[in-house]
């Protein structure tokens, strides 16, 4: 019976115990940290239960709410594209959780001073579990309008994680809430308009309904779709609607940075590929509107200026965010492609970028946890200092330029071949400039922290020498090197993760 | 930067109105909406649920599974308000401009909202336990209930209300009705059904099927008021007072 079920108790799960930790959590944060944690860790076991089912049956799972047939009641489909995105998400989720052990209490303020029950680090919890059903839920839902009630909830709670920085993160966080719920509005308008013409908020029924020459020639329609991708892209920050992201990043706690930075970008990719290809089809988008011509090279736009601002960052973690912007580039510009190829690199760009944003947020993370701030100069020496963050970062930076045997290398592999047979030279490009880019941004951190301060050093040589080694907490060290493992696993099994899931989710009309 | 965004609002206006082209014409008996879904849910939802407003039977049940995330994001916008407005005393000495002071109370307001508050909370009850047949459900009931302790906030002051429902208890009793709904579902679950299948609950209800998913969706309505009435005076108590509790407006 249970088997059955996995698709809802990834969702409900995580609500429930968002209740249970604001219920019973307010006399101990120890409670609400172990609470979180078994709740994340048998979350991950559903989500692997999950897309073991996929795999060996091989046929998409449909779930019925209420136990009403799809058109009327709302359903849950989880193919071989999001039991992926699943699998990642509950993946980024259960290793965040553990690394959240010291960082929460020391990053989350106390309501006052003789504040003895932590009300903010039981609420930080509650949010955080609200994410996770929100994320999770958009991500497995067939309804177009519950994807944005659950899109709702889970900005809803990011705004709050975010929010609970310290400094600018309330001004940062409300441009954030303004440009959020533009694109929320944005989304839901276009979602109303498919409603009046078709009648239906299913999704594959909306596909077969939007299947017609009238649909395909309806100007409503066309508005409707340009409305929903307005909607995503600038809630995944595509490159003129990115303005929000790098502020409200840099300033978060590095909890929350570390936890919405993998997540929240990479599931509007997700989305973005999901309504493209299972409400409007491959057809529509590509053949009919022929839109590829000019988001292709906004992507390839995204990608140089993400890249080229990171460039000029001296604080690392704003300089990360930029290239979150960079990567979301390679995501939307690999989806619109138009080619197995772009396809198959964007979908498995979701779980690398995913993983490896996670790795190098972790990483600075925990630096900045040590040394109290997360400049270039924070990093100085830092493989003495920290050698097991540093290599965990280091890997993390192969995955980011694309050195293989890591992730990074594969997604890359499979853009630029997509991108040479679309004939989408401008895209070809940027990636490849963005690839370097990166490396001259990484190897100057790593040239930072490898190498000992020399104008201090001059004359002082034997001090130097003496570096205590001062590493990050346990809590934070084993999730960090499972992250690093899990890029160069999923580099070395790209073959595996491409033949039996990416490969089967792709959409018809692709070559 | 104005011209810019009157510029955007105009373009945009103009796409709107393109849009809206192709569009069936309002009130069309024939349009896709009439016809595709809707038909069946006119025809069907009594026999299938025996609520007799069918707006209800789609909003609770159908897709309920809507519903019952749209009480939790009332419920996380609750507890991030909340959770954002406490700031440390020295922070909020800073940053927070003073408040007007109140004085006294007018005894006109008070009678009036003394003879007001019940007649609410009553009329509350009726709108929450009538879904079924006219328009209202959890979400207006609640609304109602919860507007009735915003006007003793107004007429009185917020210590008067809060000495009645203490935060801490508001803040109980908003998770509760979000657990009731999932715990409803997840009932559901263990008696054999899928997540939110009411009809399970005949086992228990002692009644048949359909009825069961009557009396299903009354109890996730409850559910849904009691998070909306407490969010509803907790986001008073939180803005209006600035995070103090004390007292504003």
């Amino acid at each position: 019976m249970i088997q059955s079920q996995l698709p809802i108790l990834i969702i409900v799960m995580p609500l429930l115990m968002a209740l249970v930790i604001f219920l019973l959590g307010h006399k101990n944060e120890g409670l609400c940290f172990y609470l979180h944690v078994l709740g994340m860790a048998g979350l991950f076991a559903a989500a692997l239960g999950i897309l073991d089912q996929v795999v060996t049956s091989g046929t998409a799972i449909h779930y019925y709410l209420g136990g009403w047939p799809a058109p009327y009641g709302i359903e849950l489909v989880i193919d071989h594209l999001n039991s992926m995105v699943i699998a990642m998400v509950a993946a980024v989720t259960l290793l965040v959780a553990f690394y959240s052990r010291q960082t929460v209490p020391a990053e989350v303020p106390m309501r006052t001073e003789h504040e003895k029950v932590p009300l903010r680090v039981r609420n930080y919890y509650v949010l955080y579990n609200l994410l996770v059903a929100g994320l999770l839920g958009l991500t497995a839902t067939g309804d177009a309008f519950n994807l944005y009630v659950l899109l709702e909830i889970a900005t809803l709670s990011t705004y709050g994680l975010l929010a609970l920085g310290r400094g600018r993160a309330y001004y940062a966080t409300f441009k954030y809430l303004i440009m959020g719920t533009i694109g929320a509005s944005f989304y839901l308008l276009g979602v109303g308009y498919l409603f009046i013409m078709t009648g239906s908020l299913n999704m594959a029924d909306l596909f077969t309904l939007l299947d017609t020459a009238f649909m395909q020639q309806s100007m409503s329609i066309t508005i409707a779709f340009a409305m929903i991708l307005v909607g995503v892209w600038v809630k995944m920050a595509f490159f003129p609607f990115h303005g929000w992201l790098p502020n409200a990043y840099t300033v978060a706690s590095t909890t929350s940075s570390c936890l919405i930075a993998p997540l929240m970008t990479k599931v509007s990719v997700y989305v973005m590929i999901r309504l493209m290809f299972s409400v409007f089809s491959a057809q529509y988008v590509f053949e009919i509107l022929g839109w590829q011509k000019i988001v292709v090279p906004m992507a390839a736009a995204a990608i140089l200026f993400g890249s080229i601002s990171a460039l000029g960052q001296k604080n690392l973690k704003r300089m990360l965010t930029y290239i979150v912007v960079a990567e979301v580039g390679y995501m939307v510009g690999g989806a619109w492609l138009g080619n197995v190829n772009g396809y198959t690199g964007a979908v498995y760009h979701i779980l690398a970028d995913g993983m490896m944003t996670l790795c190098v947020f972790m990483a600075i993370g925990a630096v900045s946890y040590k040394t109290g701030d997360a400049s270039l100069e924070s990093m100085r020496g830092i493989f003495r200092k920290m050698p097991v963050t540093s290599v965990v970062f280091l890997v993390g930076a192969f995955a980011m330029i694309g050195i293989p045997p890591t992730c990074g290398f594969f997604s890359k592999w499979y853009l630029v071949t997509g991108a040479y047979e679309a004939g989408q030279w401008l895209f070809l490009g940027a990636l490849l400039a963005s690839s370097l880019i990166n490396a001259i941004i990484f190897f100057r951190i790593i040239e930072t922290g490898y190498f000992p301060d020399f104008n201090k050093a001059h004359g002082h040589g034997h001090h130097t020498d003496k570096t205590v080694v001062a590493e990050a907490p346990l809590s934070m060290l084993v999730p960090m090197v499972i992250t690093a493992s899990s890029l160069v696993l999923i580099g070395l099994f790209s073959k595996d993760i491409i033949n039996n899931l990416i490969r089967h989710s792709v959409p018809p009309g692709l070559f | 930067m104005k011209v810019i965004a009157a510029l955007f609002s105009i373009v945009l206006g103009v796409v709107l109105l393109v849009a809206a082209n192709d569009l069936p014409i309002w009130g069309d008996p024939e349009s896709p909406v009439s016809v595709h879904l809707s038909s069946y849910f006119i025809e069907h939802s009594v026999e299938q649920t025996s609520v007799p407003n069918f707006v209800t039977a789609v909003l609770a049940d159908y897709r309920g599974y809507d519903t019952m995330f749209e009480t939790a994001v009332i419920f996380c916008a609750g507890i991030t308000v909340m959770t954002i407005l406490r700031r440390s005393h020295r922070l909020r000495k800073k940053n927070v401009p003073p408040r007007p002071v109140r004085e006294g109370q007018d005894i006109i307001i008070c009678s009036a909202a003394r003879l007001i508050v019940p007649m609410m909370q009553l009329f509350a009850l009726y709108v929450l336990a009538h879904g079924h047949h006219s328009p209202g459900g959890g979400f207006q009931g609640g609304v109602i209930f919860g507007a009735s302790f915003i006007l003793l906030a107004l007429a009185y002051d917020l210590k008067t209300v809060l000495s009645r429902l203490k935060e801490k208890t508001m803040m109980l009793v908003s998770g509760l009705g979000v657990l009731v709904y999932a715990g409803i579902g997840v009932l559901c679950l263990f008696l054999g059904g899928n997540f939110l299948d009411y009809s399970r609950l005949a086992s228990i209800l002692q009644v048949t099927e359909i009825e069961a998913r009557s009396h299903g969706i009354l109890g996730v309505e409850v559910g849904v008021a009691l998070t909306v009435t407490c969010i509803m005076l907790s986001l008073y108590a939180d803005l209006a007072s600035g995070g103090e509790m004390d007292e504003g407006l």
